[in-house]
């Protein structure tokens, strides 16, 4: 349960973007704030990048049974959470009866008192 | 330190421009300080998406889920949040002022306020009304040793809350939306 | 990952150091979205986080020359958000009001992200205190593992483990504390 619980704070903490507008403002006043040196355009050094097929292909295949895993594990989770967000609205509407029931008692007896009055009791 | 940038004639227009568009979320402190005094605490934050998920989890063959499902409906959010302590008058009515002067802008509308000697309860329902149509209720609920405040976002039926009654104990209420005061009227 | 792959930031990095904007650039573009949902998360608006994220990458760049690679500069624009984003919450009296809002802009809008999750872990951010908060998010935003997390942090690596255990312990009673009422419980 711990590594689960861990995998899903950890999905639920994905990096955010920031808004477009506000990348374009930055880099705008970073590069303002970057003192002009013009230096000459140095040439990239090769990066080679080698990759065996069969590593690539294993590579795949364990990534095709993690997902797998991880859909049905979504799909518990799914379900949990479904199921505790219709408790959450059942406890919200009974907690919203019960104080508008309140509300309905105490007109109730107004009215009731009024009457009592009326007919001189 | 970020500067506000907003034209003037913006600045100027924004009062009558929310004036236009009522809205019915309320801004609900955070009550930390509370919460921590409070013997128990409820807090609930339905939006549009968790109300979605719970509709999809609501049995229509079963009459209370079909009726929760009916009324969640044309909602996009429900919020309570709850104290209760241990002591009388562990809050303080300002705690709760913040929240009950929201109430008083423009498109929401005191549809019933009580105060029972009895119970010692004082309840305030609020209801904001867009082509008359309920768009907003409000509930501010203070006992001896609780409070509570809903604010629940949508197109309330409030005659589908009505026929709840038996499932949850809601009771019939007799609230005629005709006689509700005009949108914008003064409580 | 092998650790020779020669990492392509590094060079950006020395161009920049050099006075090249174009280096510069990539490098922000790099690093902006860790920092700024670390800023988000830690100060909980957007506004705040945009100020805080600005004000390090201002001063990443009078601080370029220190910086010796890429993997340094990451460790170092996470010390310096997560100490200013500690001190901030500090010097700040009360947590401002936030709109349900601001609460929807703290994680991402994916189809597969759990709204009931998200919402647990924003009180349980809320309530914790700023070294706590940033433990947590430099743990599973960043992935860092306690050590480096006390490096950055500047705090005792058992003071890590027990903020990361706690916190994880008190999600874990409010995700799975519930009780469904009355419905078809097919879960297992």
């Amino acid at each position: 349960m711990s590594k689960e619980i861990e995998s899903r704070v950890h999905a639920a903490l994905r990096p955010v973007a920031p808004s477009e507008e506000f990348s374009q403002k930055l880099l705008a006043r970073v590069m303002a704030g970057q003192p002009v040196q013009p230096k000459p355009r140095r040439l990239l050094g090769d990066s080679a990048r080698p990759l065996a097929w069969w590593l690539t292909a294993s590579l795949a295949a364990c990534l095709i049974l993690a997902v797998g895993v991880q859909q049905h594990l979504e799909q518990q989770r799914l379900q949990q959470s479904g199921l505790e967000a219709r408790r959450e609205v059942v406890e919200a509407l009974r907690m919203t009866s019960q104080k508008l029931n309140l509300a309905y008692e105490a007109v109730k007896n107004q009215s009731t008192s009024l009457s009592d009055e009326k007919s001189g009791v | 330190m970020k500067k506000c940038s907003l034209p003037l004639w913006l600045a100027l227009l924004a009062p009558a421009l929310a004036w236009a568009a009522p809205n019915p979320k309320l801004v609900i402190p955070e009550f930390a300080g509370l919460a921590q005094k409070a013997s128990e605490s409820v807090t609930i934050t339905l939006d549009p998406a968790l109300l979605a998920m719970a509709g999809r989890f609501l049995d229509g063959n079963d009459p209370q889920d079909a009726a929760t499902k009916e009324i969640i409906k044309g909602l996009r959010g429900i919020y309570v949040r709850s104290y209760t302590f241990d002591k009388d008058s562990a809050y303080q009515q300002a705690d709760i002022d913040a929240v009950r002067a929201q109430l008083s802008a423009p498109g929401w509308n005191r549809l019933v306020q009580t105060q029972s000697r009895k119970t010692r309860a004082n309840v305030d329902i609020y209801i904001m009304i867009d082509n008359n149509q309920a768009v907003g209720l409000a509930l501010i609920a203070s006992e001896p040793r609780q409070f509570t405040i809903v604010n629940i976002i949508g197109a309330i039926d409030l005659d589908k809350l009505h026929k709840l009654e038996g499932q949850f104990g809601v009771p019939k209420l007799d609230i005629d939306l005709s006689k509700t005061p005009a949108q914008g009227a003064q409580k | 990952m092998n650790d020779e792959t020669p990492d392509p930031l590094d060079a950006e990095l020395a161009k920049a150091r050099s006075g090249e904007r174009a280096a510069l650039a990539a490098l922000v573009q790099a690093h902006q979205r860790a920092v700024y949902s670390l800023a988000l998360r830690m100060l909980g608006t957007r506004d705040l986080a945009e100020d805080l994220t600005q004000d390090v990458f201002m001063q990443l760049n009078g601080n370029l020359r220190a910086i010796e690679s890429n993997k340094h500069l990451g460790f170092w624009l996470r010390q310096v958000t997560s100490n200013r984003a500690i001190d901030q919450l500090r010097r700040r009296s009360r947590v401002p009001m936030t709109s349900l809002d601001d609460e929807q802009q703290l994680f991402s809008a994916e189809d597969d992200a759990d709204p009931l999750l998200q919402r647990h872990l924003r009180t349980l951010l809320l309530d914790l205190s700023p070294p706590a908060r940033a433990v947590l998010l430099l743990r599973y935003q960043e992935d860092l593992d306690p050590a480096d997390i006390a490096r950055t942090l500047d705090m005792p690596i058992n003071t890590v483990k027990s903020h990361l255990k706690r916190s994880l312990e008190t999600l874990r009673e409010k995700t799975f504390s519930t009780q469904p009422a009355r419905c078809e419980d097919n879960s297992t």
